[in-house]
């Protein structure tokens, strides 16, 4: 089920286009990411989202309990990649006022804020001022202010810059609890390994534009080549004079390589030669980073 | 989104923006331990004195000094307050907490909660420094409430409000358009020209017929000082009180819908302060749907 649905917004800034004909949806339970090389136009897309701003064409439309419409704050979560609270002000208190201006009475929102509290091992902290907090913790909290209402729609950017591996892996496990929970979830990272780990589709915007759309899945076979890590015995002529390889790099006895586009793994490795003995072998679809880079460097305008 | 929800959401705002400002160290310096502190001394020296009134002849004082007095204290404490606002917004701005509050409240309600709240905190600050100043004063000089006129005090605290009102509007705006505090420029002076008045006290004071400070009553930046002063020390004509305040009114309603879609673009822009010129296409850009 759709629960946020963008249709070919635009805006641009004092004659700049930030987003041109941006398209996409969030789906209940699954996690979408949302990535971009810098200046993209992924802040202002997810500001149009949040509803700060407005788009100057398209439409946003937020389905919720069969109904649909204009984007309800009370029911969005959002963690900015601009972090900041309020300095003077205490953890717990800062935590029922941002609740409550989600609609939570004060009373439940304290209940959820400690139960948060807890679980992020902050408890001792809820009387404290956040200016004695650590940046990671103020993230903690940031991340609690997303999600203590239980939003339907949670905006994610850059949850993961700045904490440690421990925490890394905290956060993620939340994550993927509020999905198995219904939550739809749009997450902009830079990251590509926790991208992949988490994300069931991804969207990336260059320039303002979508330049790819859909399932990781399917977008790394259609982008992807195979790279193949060997380490071998024997003769490995075979692999140097080889016109279906290409990227050869061998280093003691691993060979690394790509198989040429078309190349089918199964029909290469059925071809090589009793002199090149096969220790190990692997045969891996590239990361997402690679694919990003190649998409965004080579100005792929490929759209599935 | 139903206007009742803005309403709530609009007074927990102000209930957070006010707890912030009277929970603040300075506040309670300001507001409650200085002023006892003051009373007290003036406690103890009334009783080492005797209880007996001062000794100052009541000839020498003139009799219009304490709607002086109370007027300054408004204005000034009016002002201030709209000085607290700038750095508010400023340290919100600087700490980036703006776009999260956003997600959950719009722009408009933002600016208006962060000004009702602290200028019901400068309420409070300015109703002490009056109340203290006026008990300060009798100790040594036979003043009474009697000096004020029925008009004063109805008038006064709408000068006091609207004067408020007037200089937190300007200096939320400017505040929301600058980079940081060290940015400076324009910006920071632009509550400046609610207080230019007060330069030219001694005049205002001595010569309150004089044709152009009455038509600088008229000028809504200059209202507040200039029209509580003149009240204080002359007879001023009803009409004259009526179209000041009504011109002063409805450049506060003008003011804030400008202010509002000028806050709503500068909060959000970081890294520069903005130009006049992209502060004046901002404000009267139409109104979004």
């Amino acid at each position: 089920m759709t629960v946020l649905e963008v249709r070919g917004i635009s805006k641009s800034f004092d004659g700049v286009q930030a987003v041109r004909d941006v398209s996409f949806a969030v789906n209940r339970g699954e996690i979408l990411g949302f990535l971009g090389p810098n200046g993209a136009g992924k802040t202002t897309t997810i500001r149009m989202i949040i509803g700060i701003i407005q788009p100057d064409r398209g439409e946003i439309q937020f389905t919720l309990d069969g109904g649909s419409g204009e984007v309800d704050k009370e029911r969005i979560g959002y963690l900015p990649e601009e972090r900041g609270l309020y300095a003077d002000a205490k953890v717990l208190d800062t935590l029922v006022y941002l609740a409550g201006l989600k609609g939570l009475s004060r009373s439940e929102a304290r209940r959820r804020a400690l139960s948060w509290l807890e679980r992020f091992d902050l408890a001792e902290w809820a009387r404290r001022k956040i200016e004695q907090l650590s940046k990671g913790m103020q993230q903690k909290i940031q991340f609690i202010a997303a999600v203590i209402h239980r939003p339907d729609l949670l905006v994610l950017d850059e949850p993961f810059s700045g904490l440690d591996p421990v925490n890394q892996d905290l956060f993620k496990e939340i994550i993927r609890e509020l999905k198995d929970e219904g939550v739809a979830i749009l997450l902009s990272s830079h990251q590509m390994n926790r991208v992949e780990e988490l994300c069931d589709r991804i969207f990336l915007i260059h320039c303002g534009r979508r330049v790819l759309y859909g399932d990781l899945s399917e977008i790394k076979e259609a982008h992807g080549e195979h790279i193949v890590r060997l380490r071998y015995a024997g003769d490995a002529s075979f692999l140097r004079t080889n016109q279906r390889i290409k990227n050869l790099r061998i280093s003691g006895d691993w060979a690394t390589f790509v198989l040429a586009k078309g190349v089918e793994p199964d029909a290469f490795i059925r071809n090589i030669p009793r002199e090149l003995v096969i220790r190990e072998i692997a045969v891996e679809r590239p990361p997402l980073h690679d694919i990003f880079v190649a998409v965004v460097k080579g100005g792929e305008n490929g759209t599935p | 989104m139903a206007l009742r929800e803005t309403k709530t959401k609009l007074g927990k705002v102000v209930a957070w923006e006010f707890r912030r400002a009277v929970m603040n160290k300075g506040f309670v310096i300001m507001t409650v331990l200085l002023p006892a502190l003051i009373g007290l001394v003036i406690l103890i020296y009334g009783l080492a004195e005797g209880r007996g009134a001062s000794s100052v002849p009541s000839e020498s004082l003139p009799p219009f000094l304490i709607a002086v007095f109370l007027a300054l204290i408004l204005f000034v404490g009016a002002f201030i307050s709209g000085v607290i606002v700038f750095y508010g917004v400023l340290k919100e701005k600087a700490s980036r907490v703006v776009e999260l509050v956003l997600s959950s409240v719009s722009a408009k309600d933002m600016m208006a909660g962060k000004i009702i709240g602290l200028g019901l905190a400068g309420l409070i600050q300015a109703i002490v420094w009056a109340v203290l100043a006026y008990f300060a004063a009798r100790r040594f000089l036979p003043i009474t409430l009697a000096g004020l006129s029925p008009m004063q005090l109805v008038t006064y605290p709408l000068y006091f409000v609207f004067g408020y009102l007037l200089v937190a509007t300007l200096y939320a705006t400017a505040a929301s358009t600058m980079k940081d505090v060290h940015s400076g420029g324009v910006q920071g002076m632009v509550g400046l020209i609610v207080y230019l008045p007060m330069v030219f006290l001694k005049i205002l004071v001595e010569h309150p017929e004089l044709p152009w400070v009455r038509a600088a009553g008229f000028f809504p930046p200059f209202t507040p000082s200039v029209m509580m002063i003149r009240m204080a020390v002359t007879e001023v004509a009803w009409w004259e009180v009526a179209l000041s305040l009504a011109l002063l009114a409805g450049t506060v309603f003008l003011l804030t819908r400008f202010a509002a879609k000028v806050f709503e673009v500068g909060i959000l822009m970081y890294g520069k302060s903005a130009t006049l010129r992209e502060i004046w296409r901002w404000g009267l850009r139409s109104s979004r749907g």
